[in-house]
This record gives structure tokens, C-alpha cells and sequence, in this order.
């Protein structure tokens, strides 16, 4: 299921995006701000903020340096 | 010091560490390191949002431009996760110095950090390590901990925090 927004974005990006749509990188614009959105959500997951957290933690009580 | 093998040397700052640490009123944590590097584009993003931090600390931060273009291993990773300008920029200063130590609370630089090897903590890591390098003691460790809600705009999970809490708290504990 897909669903259609609106988005605000710099010319700059947007002439970027259909660069590298003339070039065949991607198959449209729709395709390139799915996979950066999908790429954001998971590099910015809770999970992977709270492990890193726990990694602070164990270093900070535990570490050497 | 108490479980300290060697100090790190130089140490990189993202934008993140900086703010929440002055926050919680806390730089002084960063004191023993020998050099403190804060890339351009975070000197200008900390200045936006806590004008008088880098006035009004008796630390000295040096203001550190990046001296050539990303490595390509930092260009590729740059593709690859959502960085801003800053966390490029740090990114490359602590491959170009081979920093001690990256400071950031950005998930997706930490990410960006251990693909690149480059040894990285944030805010929370700097709070404890004062705990085992007895900075501050284990109380007053406890104490920051518990204002950070209300202090800090780094949002630590409530029970994740009382997790930490209760670590710090054992470890005052096991010293008595």
C-alpha cells in the first residue's frame, strides 16, 4: 500500500535526484526518497540509539581509557 | 586513577556531546583530555544554539577545519547514512588527526564511526567515565543522571535511565 504526500525540498536535491533518474540509477524520484526515507528510519532506529546508550554506559563505568 | 591505563589525547566533537554536556553543565568532564578538535560546521551549529559556550568555558576548543576532501571510505559511508555537515566534518578530522576519540549522539554518525574504526562514546559515556575516573563521585554522577530530563535535550528512554541509575548507584555501593 502506498499513499502520496507533499514535500518541501532544495532545488539543489531535487535537480540532484533527477540526475541520477536521466542517468538510470534509479527508476524515479518516488524510488530515491523511499529508499532515503527507509535508510534514515533504520540508521536512526530506537533500538540502535538505545544499543549504543548501553555501549556508552559499559565504557564509561568499565572502560580503560 | 582508578582503572585509567592512559588518558585519551585528542578528542573530536560533534555537536551533540557539546550541547548536552553544557547543558548539564558538565564540560569540565572533557578536562583531561589534551586536545579538544571542533570541526567548522559544528563550531557553527553549538555557537546557534548555546551562543555563549565556547565564550564562557575555561576549556580550550580549537576550532579545526577539515584539510582536504573526504577519503573515499568516507565518501562511500557518507552516501550510505544520513550525516549531516558536522558529522562529516568530524568524521574526517578524527580520521585525519587519528583521534582518540569521537564524542557524538548522533546514532547514524556512531554507525558511520565503527564502520571507519574510529573509536566513538556520547554524552551519557562521558557522564559515567567521571564515575570511574573519580571526577565526580558516584553521587554526584547520580545526581546529573537523574536532572538529565529536565536539564538536557539528550532523551535517554525512563527506564533505560533508571537502569543507569541503579548501575552508578551499585558501583557506590561496591566502593563503600
Amino acid at each position: 500500500m502506498t499513499t502520496t504526500i507533499e514535500l518541501e525540498i532544495p532545488e539543489q536535491l531535487l535537480a540532484q535526484a533527477q540526475a541520477m533518474v536521466r542517468e538510470g540509477w534509479a527508476a524515479d524520484i518516488n524510488e530515491i526518497l523511499t529508499d532515503a526515507l527507509g535508510r534514515y528510519l533504520e540508521s536512526h532506529s530506537a533500538e540502535l540509539t538505545e544499543a549504543f546508550m548501553r555501549e556508552d554506559v559499559e565504557w564509561g563505568l568499565r572502560g580503560r581509557d | 586513577m582508578a582503572g585509567i591505563e592512559e588518558p585519551s589525547r585528542v578528542v573530536v566533537l560533534d555537536a551533540g556531546p557539546l550541547i548536552h554536556l553544557d547543558e548539564l553543565g558538565s564540560l569540565g568532564l572533557l578536562a583531561d583530555h589534551f586536545e579538544l578538535l571542533v570541526p567548522d560546521a559544528v563550531w557553527n551549529e553549538v555557537e546557534h544554539h548555546r551562543p555563549a559556550l565556547f565564550v564562557s568555558s575555561s576549556l580550550h576548543f580549537r576550532r579545526t577545519t577539515p584539510r582536504g576532501a573526504p577519503s573515499p571510505s568516507l565518501a562511500a559511508i557518507s552516501t550510505l547514512y544520513p550525516l549531516h555537515r558536522g558529522e562529516t566534518q568530524a568524521l574526517q578530522i578524527a580520521m585525519e588527526y587519528e583521534a582518540d576519540m569521537l564524542l557524538t549522539d548522533d546514532t547514524a554518525a556512531r554507525l558511520a564511526a565503527n564502520q571507519l574504526r574510529i573509536p566513538v562514546h556520547g554524552t551519557l559515556g562521558i557522564v559515567l567515565r567521571a564515575a570511574r575516573t573519580r571526577q565526580l563521585s558516584a553521587r554526584e554522577v547520580v545526581d546529573l543522571l537523574r536532572a538529565l530530563p529536565e536539564r538536557s535535550t539528550l532523551h535517554v528512554r525512563p527506564s533505560l535511565l533508571r537502569e543507569i541509575i541503579a548501575g552508578v548507584e551499585g558501583l557506590n555501593q561496591t566502593r563503600e
